[in-house]
């Protein structure tokens, strides 16, 4: 436990339904397989609207990679694929998926099997090594959809190559379900995902408000259904009501974090094994993270619903991690102007070299533009042994206080 | 050629390979005009037909300290290294760079070099994740051709069809040259695997019009001589690259021969052939897309683990060594899976990881020994 007194925490009155949505869709997913349903394993970034059209529930390794983490299990089930001599210097989640997989271990007893993957390596290179592992694991079929780096502005032969792999990958979800693709059950579930994008960056952009009625402790937890639910009616409705809520704390005044004096910035991955000790430190602290460039990143909603299929080849190409890193630094200094920031912190995550590599730059580019301080904490998201607690709590006390 | 030609070759590529650079400052000195790049999958021939000649930079062992305000300690000591260069003047005899997208670290290290060293020209390759299917193909042609015309803008020439031609006529020689080295390595006659690496390594900073005039010396001086080598225990080293010969001669020194090997700057570098007539361009990317994948690539066709066995069955190997970069995510996710087929199939798997800052040759030596000895014992 950290120094940092206790704080009360103004529960958000929409977590009771958060836990029961991602309860139902976890039960949904492992109890597929007696309805004749088929089971994807997708990585966050994928485009999931098309397994909706075909009745495929997808699931996320990362997210429950996340999840392991966060309930400090990780590090038991990465020993596992170390022990299989994956090195410990490889992505945590990674390590962890491939541990729970093989033990069945973790916080929910494993994931349920895969029919298939699908695998899009606009976030990183790893997923499709790991994703190979676990075909190799499953023995079930993998689809990789490709979307090359973008320096600048995606290259019309880069959204070309996307749009027909988008193609071949409705033949892949056609082969493998025996189904017929229906382009107006796409245009569906891409509305509603649009729809749920909407909602999402709608409930972030509440904490431009000063006092934040909701900071990136709650962010992080709340993204999990953007990740995994968009494209269902379900998830329209609870983001619904988690943006009504934020609405009537900002209008009533009630911010995240009781006398809220500073505004920060986080950048990259949540260290999850930490989320409660964070918030409470920061909150002792006064200070509110009032935004990220994680959560964030589920929020591109410039989707041409008339011509579905180029315009989601684009959208899924020029996402966060997959751009230069001047636009990666735009888009903090953005977010330091939309949500009056005091300053950053950047979690150099040694599980995650997209992330993570190019921040020292990126940090002095921010300061430049903004004149703003940053923090960079060094740590891991889900590997703990990699983390120094005391030595992050004095930094950040430091840090607060020059603020 | 009398062998004491050949001998002073293979001596002088192993001492280019030893130090590279001092070399290539010299020769931009006297107006030849160096691109650098890192990886095995750049279009040599289109920098070379552009009148460049494309250098490979393989890190350096030294002290890392000017990349240190830009890359984490987790990043793989050949981005370091080379950053570090980079930034304290060191690389100064190249007009630019050629950063092609294999890994993570590549993909950032592009822009923080872009962004950080002053270079005259700066060109990227966007490579596909997927290798080997006609619509990365397709995609590939479509980078090559925009990376071309990036590379005329710079050059302030086009890069004619026909010149291209000559060049892929020229880099095909060279893979087959080296190709037959191989051979002669895997049939146990007179040269060890040091020196075919000497020799793969040296042409990644020759012309290779020079290269080839001199490899065909080299072989026409080899096939005569007859001091076969016997009675060594075969082995296949795998990895990305070894930037100095020190570790295979270690290696070679305790009585083994590396029969074979799957580096990305040895028999990777040469798999492959381009075709000489037709579209150039279309040429260069089927090689790059049908060249057995380097880890950082997928291909559904290619089943690196069946090609290893192969290898090592083909060259007589009993061991395998992985020589890899520590923080190189492609190549350590593959491992586990390789070394288990390799197994199955009779064939040790030793695995040794390595830091250019640190080398730890010493401890290295230790290890291979044990490994030799347990397979002797077998
Ligand atoms: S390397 Fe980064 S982006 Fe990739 S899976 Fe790990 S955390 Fe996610
Ligand atoms: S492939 Fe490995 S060794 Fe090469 S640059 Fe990438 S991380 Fe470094």
């Amino acid at each position: 436990m950290m120094s940092g007194d206790a704080v009360e925490r103004r529960e958000i009155k929409s977590v009771a339904d958060y836990q029961k949505l991602i309860a139902d869709y976890y039960k949904s997913a492992k109890t597929a397989y007696k309805r004749d349903q088929k089971v994807a394993w997708i990585t966050s970034g994928g485009p999931v609207e098309l397994l909706h059209c075909f009745d495929i529930i997808p699931v996320y390794p990362e997210n429950h990679g996340a999840m392991c983490g966060a309930t400090r299990m990780a590090v038991e089930l990465a020993e596992v694929a170390e022990g299989r001599g994956f090195s410990r210097d490889l992505c945590s989640y990674a390590r962890a998926d491939i541990g729970s997989a093989i033990t069945k271990g973790g916080p929910i007893g494993g994931l349920p099997r895969p029919d298939m993957l699908v695998c899009c390596n606009n976030i990183c290179g790893t997923v499709l090594k790991w994703y190979e592992e676990l075909a190799r694991f499953f023995d079930c079929p993998l689809f990789v959809m490709d979307t090359p780096f973008v320096r600048g502005e995606a290259t019309p032969h880069a959204v070309g190559y996307v749009a027909a792999q988008m193609n071949e990958y409705i033949s892949f979800l056609e082969q493998h379900t025996g189904m017929t693709f229906s382009e107006e059950r796409f245009v569906e579930a891409a509305t509603k995902s649009l729809q749920a994008l909407t909602l999402w960056k709608e409930i972030l952009a509440c904490s431009e408000h000063k006092p934040a009625p909701m900071n990136c402790f709650d962010a992080f937890i709340h993204m999990a259904p953007i990740v995994t639910l968009r494209g269902t009616d379900e998830i329209i409705t609870y983001y619904e009501g988690l943006l009504a809520e934020m609405r009537e704390r900002v209008a009533e005044g009630i911010s995240a974090v009781p006398e809220e004096k500073h505004r920060l910035l986080w950048d990259n991955i949540p260290i999850w094994y930490e989320m409660s000790d964070l918030f409470n430190l920061f909150a002792s602290l006064s200070t509110c993270l009032v935004a990220d460039t994680y959560t964030s990143a589920w929020t591109f909603d410039q989707i041409d619903i008339s011509d579905p299929i180029r315009s989601f080849a684009l959208a899924y190409t020029d996402i966060f991690l997959n751009v230069n890193l001047e636009r990666m630094v735009d888009k903090a200094v953005s977010l330091a102007e939309r949500y009056s920031a005091d300053g950053m912190i950047m979690h150099s995550n040694r599980s995650c070299k997209p992330y993570s590599l190019g921040q020292y730059d990126n940090a002095r580019a921010f300061t430049r533009r903004t004149g703003l301080p940053v923090l960079i904490l060094e740590a891991d998201h889900t590997d703990s042994r990699q983390y120094s607690q005391a030595q992050a709590e004095e930094r950040i006390r430091a840090f607060i206080e020059t603020l | 050629m009398p062998p004491s030609d050949v001998k002073e070759i293979l001596q002088d590529w192993r001492d280019l390979w030893k130090e590279p650079y001092a070399a290539l400052a010299n020769r931009a000195e006297s107006g030849e005009r160096l691109l650098g790049y890192f990886c095995s999958y750049t279009p040599e021939e289109m920098l070379h037909a552009a009148g460049f000649t494309p250098v490979r930079i393989v890190g350096q062992q030294r002290n890392v300290d000017l990349a240190d305000t830009h890359l984490q300690g987790y990043c793989c000591s050949l981005a370091r290294t080379d950053l570090d260069m980079a930034l304290a003047g060191d690389l100064a005899w190249l007009e630019g760079a050629v950063f092609v997208q294999t890994c993570d670290t590549m993909q950032r290290l592009s822009d923080i070099w872009r962004l950080n060293t002053g270079f005259a020209y700066h060109g990227d390759v966007v490579l596909p994740a997927r290798l080997g299917d006609p619509l990365a193909e397709r995609y590939l042609v479509e980078e090559l051709r925009s990376f071309r015309t990036g590379l005329e803008k710079y050059a302030g020439a086009p890069v004619g069809d026909e010149a291209l031609r000559e060049s892929i006529r020229i880099y095909n020689r060279n893979r087959e040259l080296l190709g037959r080295l191989y051979e002669m390595l895997a049939a146990g006659a007179g040269i060890t695997g040091t020196e075919v690496l000497s020799c793969v390594m040296a042409g990644m900073w020759m012309r290779k019009e020079k290269h080839n005039e001199l490899l065909e010396k080299l072989l026409a001086g080899l096939e005569n001589q007859s001091a076969p080598v016997n009675g060594r225990l075969r082995l296949l080293i795998s990895g990305s690259l070894c930037t100095t010969p020190e570790f295979t001669e270690m290696v070679e020194g305790m009585g083994a021969l590396i029969a074979d090997d799957d580096l990305c700057c040895g028999h990777r570098y040469i798999e492959g052939e381009a075709a000489e007539e037709g579209d150039p361009v279309v040429a260069l990317a089927r090689r790059l897309s049908e060249r057995v994948i380097c880890p950082a690539k997928h291909s559904p066709g290619v089943d690196r683990a069946a090609y290893l066995v192969d290898k090592a069955g083909r060259a007589g190997a009993r061991g395998a060594i992985f020589f890899l970069q520590n923080f190189c995510d492609p190549h350590a996710f593959d491992f586990p899976w390789l070394r288990e087929r390799l197994q199955q199939e009779g064939v040790a798997v030793l695995l040794l990881e390595s830091q250019l800052q640190t080398p730890a040759l010493g401890q290295m030596q230790t290890r291979v020994e044990a490994f030799l000895e347990m397979i002797r014992g077998a």
